[in-house]
This record gives C-alpha cells, sequence and structure tokens, in this order.
C-alpha cells in the first residue's frame, strides 16, 4: 500500500508538471513566465489571457481527460477479458463514431459550420452507442469471451466499409472532414467539452475501483470468480458499458485516437503489475500525460502546422506493438 | 443431524445426450470423498453442477438444508471454496494478490483491508508454507505451489466445504502427497474429483465410483475399489495387492490387450 501511495505521489507530480509545462507550448509567442504569470496571478494582456485560459488550458486538460480515459478503457478491457490485445478500438467503437460522424457531415452541408460544430459529435457519439448496440446484442448469442472481440472486429470492418462508401459516393468538402475528423485532434476542444469528458472518465473509474477485486478474481478464469462470488456475466456488461461511454465521449470530441488504450495499460502492468487497482491509478495518470506530451508534439513539431495526434498516437503505438511482440517472441524462445 | 450436502436425483445432459444420470449421495460434515472413474465419466460435471456453473440440471442440490438454486452467489462463496484446476493467469498476479482473493465474498465494493483480514491472509500463507513466496508471481510458482496458494485462498475464504477438481493434476509425487496431507489437516469437508485410485485410498475416508455419468458404487474404500467392479469401470484387469512396505491396500492395472482399438477387459 505505501508503494501505490508514493507511486502515486510521483504520478500526480508529473501530472502537474506536464498539464503545466504544455502549457507553454503553442504557435503564439508567449514565454514560459508569462504562463505561469496568468495561470498564478494576472495575464499580461487579454491576448495571452486569451490563448493561455480559453485554447490553451482546455486543450491541455482534455488531452488529459483523454489519455487517462482511453487508458483505463483499455486496461480494463485487458483484465476483464484477459485478453493483453483487447483495446476499445477493437470493439467497433471508433468505427461506429466514424460513421456517425460521416453521416453528419454528408447531410449537413459544409456553410453550416455552427450546427455542424455541434451535429458532429453528437452523431458520433450515436455511432459509437450503436456499435455498442450490436456488441451487446452480440454478447446474448456468445459463450466465450474471444468470441466478443472477434465479433468486436467483425463490427468494426463492417461499420468501416459502411463509412468508406459514403465518403467514396459523398461530396468532397464533408468526406475531408470526416477524414480529418477520424485522424483526430485536440485543436477544437472548449472547456465545456473537458467538463463532460471528466465527467464520465472519472464516474467511470470509481465504478471500476469499487469492483477492482471482483476484475482481479477474473484474472484465473470465469469459474474461478464465480466461485468467490462473482456474477461474471453482469460484471463484464458493466465494464463493456463504462468502456463504451469512456470511448464515446473521448471520440466524440478529439475524432480518433487509436493506440493509447492499448499501449499505456502494457507499460503500467510492467512497473506496477496487473493488480487492477494499481494499474487503474497508473494508467490514468501515465495515459493522460502522454496525450499532453503527444499533443505538444502534434502543435509544435513542424512549423505552422498542426499534425493529426492520432498520427502520432499510431505511428508510436504500432512501433511498441511490434517491440512487445518481439519481446514476447524472446521469452518463449 | 443433517447433511451438509444433499444431491438427488440429479440428471444434466447437453444435446439430448446425459452427462449425469440420477445421481444421489450425500455429504457429510467432516468427510474427504473422492469421485473416482475414468474420463468422461462425469466427475467434473458433478462438481460443476453442485457449485451452480451449470443450472440447468433435474434433480435437486441442497446445501445445509436448503436448495442450492434458492441461495446467492455470496452465501455459497462464503461456504463453499473451490479449487479449480489451474487457469493459467495472462496476467501477473502476486501469489498474495491470489490468496486475498478469498475475502471477496465478505467484502463490501469500498471496503478496505482490515487488521482482522491481514491476519487470515498471514495464517492461510503460513498454513500452506507460502509465507516467503507471498510476493512471488503466481504464474512463476511450481504446480504444487499454485495448487497450495488456491488452497491458502479457500482457507481466507472460510468456507465449510472444500471442493477440489483433480487437486494432483500434473503434480509430482512429492506434492502430489503434500497437496493431499495439505487437504487432509484443514479439517474440512471435502469433496474432490482424483484420478490416482491408490492416492484416493490412502487419502479419503469415503469414495464414489461414476461411470458414463452414473454411481456405480458409493461407500468405504474398500467397498469402492473392488478388482472385479474396477476391471468393468476402468476395461483394464486389475488386481488388489497389499503394499510390503506401507500395507495398505494397492490396485494395479494390468495392460495385457492390445488397446489402440480399445479393447475391452472381458
Amino acid at each position: 500500500m505505501l508503494k501505490l501511495t508514493h507511486t502515486s505521489l510521483v504520478l500526480i507530480v508529473f501530472s502537474l508538471f506536464s498539464i503545466s509545462m504544455a502549457l507553454t507550448f503553442g504557435a503564439a509567442d508567449i514565454s514560459s513566465n508569462q504562463v505561469f504569470h496568468c495561470l498564478l496571478t494576472q495575464c499580461d494582456n487579454t491576448l495571452s489571457q486569451t490563448i493561455v485560459w480559453q485554447i490553451r488550458l482546455p486543450r491541455v486538460l482534455v488531452g488529459f481527460a483523454a489519455g487517462a480515459g482511453l487508458a483505463c478503457a483499455g486496461a480494463i478491457l485487458q483484465n476483464t477479458t484477459r485478453n493483453p490485445l483487447a483495446d476499445p478500438y477493437l470493439f467497433g467503437i471508433v468505427s461506429g463514431a466514424g460513421l456517425g460522424a460521416t453521416i453528419a457531415s454528408l447531410a449537413f452541408h459544409f456553410n453550416m459550420g455552427n450546427q455542424l460544430s455541434i451535429a458532429l459529435p453528437l452523431a458520433a457519439f450515436l455511432g459509437a452507442l450503436l456499435s455498442i448496440t450490436l456488441i451487446f446484442l452480440l454478447a446474448n448469442f456468445v459463450q466465450r469471451i474471444e468470441q466478443l472481440l472477434l465479433a468486436g472486429v467483425a463490427i468494426s470492418f463492417m461499420l468501416g466499409a459502411i463509412t468508406q462508401f459514403m465518403l467514396y459516393i459523398g461530396e468532397p468538402m464533408a468526406t475531408n472532414r470526416v477524414l480529418f475528423w477520424l485522424m483526430g485532434s485536440l485543436a477544437r476542444v472548449e472547456m465545456s467539452q473537458f467538463y463532460i469528458i471528466a465527467a464520465v472518465v472519472v464516474t467511470a473509474i470509481i465504478v471500476i475501483l469499487a469492483y477492482h477485486q471482483h476484475i482481479d478474481a477474473l484474472a484465473l478464469g470465469d469459474e474461478n470468480a464465480a466461485s468467490l462470488g462473482v456474477n461474471v456475466n453482469k460484471l463484464r456488461l458493466l465494464m463493456l458499458a463504462l468502456c463504451a461511454a469512456i470511448t464515446a465521449v473521448i471520440v466524440a470530441y478529439c475524432g480518433g485516437i487509436a493506440f493509447v488504450g492499448l499501449m499505456i495499460p502494457h507499460i503500467v502492468r510492467h512497473y506496477l503489475g496487473s493488480s487492477t487497482l494499481k494499474l487503474i491509478i497508473g494508467s490514468s495518470f501515465v495515459g493522460g500525460c502522454f496525450l499532453i506530451w503527444v499533443d505538444v508534439i502534434a502543435r509544435s513539431a513542424v512549423n505552422n502546422l498542426e499534425l493529426p495526434i492520432g498520427i502520432i498516437t499510431s505511428i508510436i503505438g504500432s512501433l511498441f506493438f511490434l517491440f512487445i511482440m518481439m519481446q514476447g517472441n524472446r521469452t518463449h524462445d | 443431524m443433517t447433511s451438509l450436502l444433499n444431491v438427488t436425483d440429479l440428471t444434466w445432459s447437453v444435446a439430448n445426450k446425459n452427462i449425469l444420470q440420477n445421481i444421489s449421495f450425500t455429504l457429510e460434515q467432516g468427510e474427504i470423498v473422492g469421485i473416482i472413474g475414468p474420463n468422461g465419466a462425469g466427475k467434473t460435471s458433478l462438481l460443476r453442477c453442485i457449485l451452480q456453473y451449470f443450472n440447468n440440471y433435474q434433480g435437486e442440490i441442497r446445501f445445509k438444508d436448503q436448495n442450492i438454486q434458492s441461495l446467492n452467489r455470496r452465501f455459497i462463496a462464503q461456504h463453499i471454496a473451490v479449487v479449480n484446476q489451474i487457469n493459467e493467469p495472462v496476467f501477473k498476479l502476486a501469489v498474495i494478490d491470489v490468496v486475498r482473493m478469498g475475502l471477496l465474498p465478505y467484502k463490501s465494493l469500498f471496503a478496505s483491508e482490515s487488521k482482522e483480514d491481514k491476519q487470515t491472509i498471514a495464517q492461510a500463507l503460513e498454513k500452506t508454507g507460502l509465507t516467503v513466496l507471498k510476493n512471488e508471481e503466481f504464474t512463476h510458482l511450481s504446480g504444487g505451489e499454485q495448487q497450495r496458494a488456491l488452497i491458502a485462498r479457500a482457507l481466507v475464504q472460510k468456507a465449510d466445504l472444500l471442493i477440489l477438481d483433480e487437486p494432483t493434476n500434473h503434480l509430482d509425487v512429492f506434492y502430489q502427497h503434500q497437496i493431499l496431507q495439505l487437504i487432509k489437516s484443514l479439517n474440512l469437508t471435502v469433496l474432490m474429483t482424483i484420478h490416482d485410485l491408490n492416492l484416493a485410498n490412502d487419502y479419503c475416508s469415503r469414495l464414489i465410483l461414476l461411470d458414463h455419468g452414473k454411481i456405480i458404487a458409493d461407500g468405504s474404500n474398500d467397498q469402492v475399489l473392488q478388482t472385479q467392479q474396477l476391471s468393468e469401470v476402468f476395461g483394464l484387469p486389475c488386481q488388489q495387492i497389499i503394499d510390503p512396505i506401507t500395507g495398505s491396500k494397492k490396485v494395479y492395472f494390468k495392460a495385457t490387450a492390445d488397446l489402440k482399438n480399445g479393447v475391452e477387459y472381458a
């Protein structure tokens, strides 16, 4: 327990450091002194006031909440399905959101920008709900949890194919918009969105932590957990629903950000072990910090060009994926 | 005195095939009952029905004079502990994490571990000889140590009935005896499936012989381990000898016939 409190302290300090440091990066030329001055007392001028409080802070906070949420969703899917490769993206949640976003983009004309800014995340959220509903319906028919994962992959491809077909025949402007959205970005987030994402993520984490020992019991098999009084099916559906809610709300506002849910829990497992309590606490902080720094790269790596955040996480993630695969091979030798 | 467990006329079938047929037996407090029989006899299925992993059976299973289907999971988990055949965990868990799971049936969602809980866990680790290994990874333990860890978890569960599915499977001779001695020393009511008939004879107080989902014999070890009966059930000629060293009865099978095609002993 002492070890956990120590680790938590280190993680909290690093998170605060990441959040404050990330605020000093951006297109506008504001020195770090000015930023801290702005945060702690008063801004030098209204421009930096606007930039720090209305542009950078929401972005960094949403980044943290989204990273934490995706990492936790991945961690919990992995522990409840006993599959180290489970990831919220495997369940077709993002494909569903993509389909929703596509329909919204095609339905609204490009000059109806204002309506679209509400309609797109809403449609993405509804799309995510659609894929979750499909998975829940399928869950009634599958016997084994591995099949549920495969069903998720199948749904993901199916919804993806419908999306691609609509983009193919759709109007180029709308197609562009959806493609950019699918690549993921924190560029257009607002403080109100942070509150929504944070509320969902924090609620989900509290529920997950309440059940942490029940989830641990699944590690030795469903029957083992059942013999300890755990209602395995209900627990798994509850966790799946929480993951879905986390992912849907993040995807709706930030677009596609792949691999965070796969990669971060793996790293945390390596250092803190796999018990759910440690894994969730570790994953939320590490995931949050990770996404903050990825976003810093996204907006400062190339001058005057904002890189989509999903591209960066995908590059880092796929390399990481190959790395664990090779490590796995080595331990089997 | 009422029996701890009453199984009456239990029949369980899958796709119209009877896996278990009219099984009836009782389990008294303090007994160590071994379920023996060939592969596919229904030994594990019987345990699974009792544990309610399958509940679409006919007949009735009563625990402490109550229909087990009317009891909630938590209650069952507080009274019946299970040591299943080991399912290798994918993720790293420390031995103490596995043992601590035994508290689960007693804990509300946000409850933290009390001093008493810690003591219970320490005692269970002590009793199973795992104190020094408590921080090791469960997957790094030997088969025998993993079994002991699961038994330690069962002790933390403070159950009255311990159910084990092939506790000596994959264990070498030393660990087989170690585990069975440990089980015997716990003074619990035990129901276990076991393959090795001589070990069953050494450690069980009563045996139940199953074949094709039916009870062939239920009684004292001597009554059940009769050579004619075992020959018919296992399809091999069986003989009984007195072990010259221990003086206990041993059964052994002689594979005379060509067994490739499953030729039965006539």
